[in-house]
């Protein structure tokens, strides 16, 4: 009798622990799992169903504007204008249209521009208007990112809503503490690299388990990032291993060139035009890192085509096969101004007067 | 009476607590013991009486001030917040110290209190061993408890002897929950992955074994308790039922069985085996091998998987060439213009006049030099402050207007500071002009020649007034020959 009373608990003990584990299975919790490499030995993502539902119903994407009509006849009328001064003047307007979209959130002209004199860096008050500053130096970005690391954002290619989301402020900034220190790699840290290349020992790498702590702490910030495992990337049998690494270890690589490109000449050099109140407890400026443009998705919003309809941010001389469809900056060859009239400044770029497609950032910088 | 004779009674008796037997010397035992129902529906209802003598007091004391190291350090890293410990004792840690300091030692706040913690817990772990062998022998016991110990203890000495061997403190293992599991994993990927050092592989094997055995004996024991197998050791010499069944049991579904006497020599062994090839292991990493992964490449361990990404060996060198380079042991230091957060504004009588690009013009083609005043710095600071926004615009207009000009820029300090100190910070001061000109202006590198530092030889003004000393923190724009005149 007492055998079969503790079999009855024993049988009871067992079944609900597995009913719930059942209930956890269905519904929004399936996981999916896709193989990234050879069968058989894990290299697979797990995504969980109703996650990435979520997320995916999260992305939204700002209607494409209409392509640009033609443009006035006639010399371009534009004063102090630095970067976009290689495209129409239908062009010009049609993306600070969707700049207003992607960044400033509202269609707001003022959150950038005097709108008494919209060649103005100022305020009618003197006031340095620091978001125009900055976003001549984000434009630059952009077209540095587009036209010089094909090999990480490829034909899809980023616009200010990759990251700004129609936010004025995107997400992840980072500035100096202790707490992420493991971010200086995005920035002026060289070397991430600790393990052996030799079997035995040598001082070619004195790397301890530290080093590896530091490094392992960047390579989970880009798995969060993007929402993947340690083997989206890697073969984790061996980490170091490029041959039996997937892909998209390259162009994750192609990435961490592209973040110093980015935090060291276009964001950290911004410090000085910042208000305080943008900047870090160090007094140094936002930067930027894996998740501030891919919130999260292993794709920017999951792939979406936005760059190829917005030649202004191309930087390469034709997208996809498609063509630049850019002018000659007129008034960058002439740059002296007829005595009497307001001065035009002209660009002191090099990148104005060469051809799109070629280093289309600020000159000097590379 | 018969559940009493059984390994798993609700009984439990309540009488005199039992004394144990009389040892000759340094019989100083606490108490006459007492009883916990608690304990008493696990083991043994009695709680005590207990020993402790030297060597279990000073181990105690040892390990309380390991632990208050520990506790403490934490705490003071949320700031002694009580709150915030709780929340996030899960993940604070006293670390080791960092890899720059190799094997000297660190002040107290890098490390130098995670070696004394260190220190002391080894100290507390070693006098435990010493308690547990002396009672051991006090009680004329075989020594196997206190050398089953000894075998953990040496794998716990490897995590401090392996960083000595390689030469770095910063290899050993932190004090805290999470962050000890972290360490485990960095340490298998540092070393190219632990799972194929053979040791760390035999290790495993035992500790496995040591459940499996755990289970086999336990179950078996417990099997054959109600024909009297509880009593293991009286069946050793005197084979009853119980020991006739189970061994019967396992010849039949193993072809094979141990003794009631050889089941605990396995148990033994596997456990104590545990720890020590493990320790081996650890030992061997970094010392001897460096890459478990080539090492069993080497020996036809691994097997072998098509490539997935299709590289050159040549493209795989200029991955690892460019920035990839073996992790340095430091952080760059952070650059220096966090003052410029809490600097006061400017004083009416300090802001300077802005030169316009008409003036600079002017002043360029007449002397060839233009003084720069109302880019301003700080006392001892090589970056420009923010108020310089509008003297830089003039700047940017005044290149505009005169595309064939080129300048360069020098630099001058106050008389404050020595005079080594005042030429490096002028030099830094007219670079940071000429890379602010260019990163935030945009202007054309090429239209900026080069900088220079004068140091305080060449001050404006006289610096005897505070006044005075900013007006000679400036820079000057000198006209530059152009290449192709």
């Amino acid at each position: 009798m007492r055998a079969n009373h503790m079999a009855r608990t024993t049988r009871a003990a067992l079944v609900a622990p597995l009913a719930l584990a059942l209930a956890g299975c269905i519904g929004e919790r399936q996981t999916d799992t896709v193989q990234v490499g050879y069968r058989g030995v894990a290299l697979e993502q797990n995504y969980t169903r109703g996650d990435v539902q979520k997320q995916f119903a999260q992305v939204k994407i700002p209607k494409t504007l209409a392509p640009a009509g033609a443009s006035p006849p006639g010399p371009l009328p534009w004063q102090n204008v630095q970067v976009l001064n290689d495209i129409s003047v239908a062009e010009f307007n049609r993306t600070m249209i969707a700049m207003s979209t992607w960044v400033a959130g509202t269609g707001n002209c003022a959150y950038c521009h005097n709108v008494a004199n919209f060649a103005s860096d100022t305020l009618a008050s003197g006031k340095p208007l620091y978001t125009k500053v900055v976003a001549r130096r984000m434009l630059q970005m952009t077209r540095q990112i587009n036209g010089q690391y094909s090999a990480h954002v490829k034909n899809t290619g980023v616009t200010c809503y990759t990251c700004h989301l129609g936010k004025p402020l995107p997400n992840g900034l980072w500035f100096y503490s202790s707490q992420n220190d493991y971010l200086r790699h995005y920035l002026d840290r060289d070397g991430a690299r600790v393990v052996s290349q030799t079997v035995a020992p040598s001082n070619a790498n004195r790397s301890s388990v530290k080093q590896t702590e530091w490094t392992y702490s960047l390579m989970i910030s880009q798995s969060k990032s993007l929402g993947v495992n340690c083997t989206y990337c890697h073969n984790t049998r061996q980490f170091a291993s490029w041959t039996q690494a997937p892909p998209q270890r390259v162009t994750a690589y192609y990435g961490i060139q592209m973040m110093r490109d980015v935090n060291s000449n276009y964001l950290s050099p911004l410090q000085s035009v910042y208000p305080a109140v943008r900047l870090g407890s160090m007094g140094d400026a936002p930067k930027a890192q894996c998740i501030t443009c891919h919130n999260g998705n292993y794709k920017p919003l999951y792939g979406a085509q936005m760059a190829k309809h917005y030649p202004a941010i191309w930087g390469r001389a034709d997208w996809n096969g498609a063509p630049f469809p850019g002018i000659t900056p007129s008034i960058a060859a002439t740059p002296a101004p007829a005595p009497g009239t307001a001065p035009v400044v002209a660009p002191a770029t090099g990148a104005a007067a060469g051809a799109p497609g070629t280093a289309p950032a600020g000159g000097g910088l590379r | 009476m018969l559940e009493y004779q059984n390994l798993f009674t609700r009984v439990q008796v309540r009488t005199v607590p039992e004394a144990g037997i009389q040892i000759e010397n340094a019989d100083n035992r606490m108490g006459t013991g007492w009883f916990s129902y608690l304990a008493g529906k696990f083991g043994d209802a009695q709680i005590g009486p207990i020993y402790l003598g030297t060597a279990g007091t000073l181990s105690l004391l040892c390990g309380f001030i390991a632990f208050e190291i520990i506790g403490l350090n934490m705490w003071a890293s949320v700031g002694w917040d009580p709150g915030e410990f709780i929340r996030q004792l899960p993940w604070l840690a006293l670390e080791p110290p960092p890899p720059s300091y190799g094997l000297r030692i660190p002040p107290l706040a890098q490390g130098g209190w995670y070696l004394m913690a260190g220190f002391f817990l080894t100290m507390a772990i070693g006098l435990w061993w010493v308690r547990t062998y002396r009672r051991a022998r006090a009680l004329n016991m075989g020594s196997q408890l206190p050398w089953a110990f000894a075998s953990a203890i040496f794998l716990y000495s490897t995590f401090f002897i392996q960083p000595l061997l390689v030469g770095s403190w910063s290899e050993m293992v932190p004090f805290g929950l999470f962050p000890h599991l972290d360490w485990t994993s960095a340490f298998s990927i540092r070393y190219g992955n632990l799972y194929y050092n053979p040791f760390h592989a035999l290790s495993i094997v035992f500790l496995y074994g040591s459940a499996v055995l755990f289970a086999m004996h336990g179950a078996t024991i417990l099997a054959v308790a109600r024909v009297g197998g509880e009593r293991e050791i009286e069946q050793i010499t005197d084979r009853g039922t119980a020991a006739e069944r189970s061994m019967l049991f396992w010849r039949w579904t193993m072809g094979f069985n141990a003794t009631m006497e050889s089941i605990h020599r396995w148990a033994w062994w596997f456990a104590v085996l545990t720890t020590f090839t493990g320790g081996i292991g650890i030992l061997l990493t970094g010392t001897v091998v460096d890459n478990w992964y080539l090492w069993g490449v080497k020996h036809g361990l691994v097997a072998a998987y098509p490539a997935a990404n299709v590289l050159t060996p040549e493209q795989q060198q200029l991955l690892r060439g460019r920035y990839q380079g073996t992790a340095p042991d430091t952080f760059p230091a952070y650059p220096p213009y966090s003052a410029s957060m809490t600097r006061p504004a400017l004083a009416a009588e300090e802001i300077a006049p802005v030169i316009n690009a008409q003036n600079i013009a002017d002043s360029l083609a007449a002397a060839g030099r233009v003084s720069i005043r109302a880019i301003y710095f700080d006392v001892g600071a090589e970056n420009s402050r923010p108020e310089s926004d509008e003297q830089y615009r003039e700047i940017v207009t005044f290149l505009s207007q005169n595309p064939a000009s080129r300048v360069s820029i020098v630099g001058h300090t106050d008389n404050a500071g020595d005079a080594a100190s005042n030429d490096s910070l002028s030099n830094a001061r007219a670079a940071h002009v000429r890379s602010t000109l260019i990163s935030s202006y945009a202007v054309d590198s090429t239209r900026v020649e080069g900088t220079s530092g004068m140091g305080s030889r060449q001050p404006a003004v006289p610096n005897t007034t505070p006044q005075g000393r900013r007006a000679n923190r400036r820079v000057e724009l000198v006209s530059a020959t152009p290449r192709n005149p």
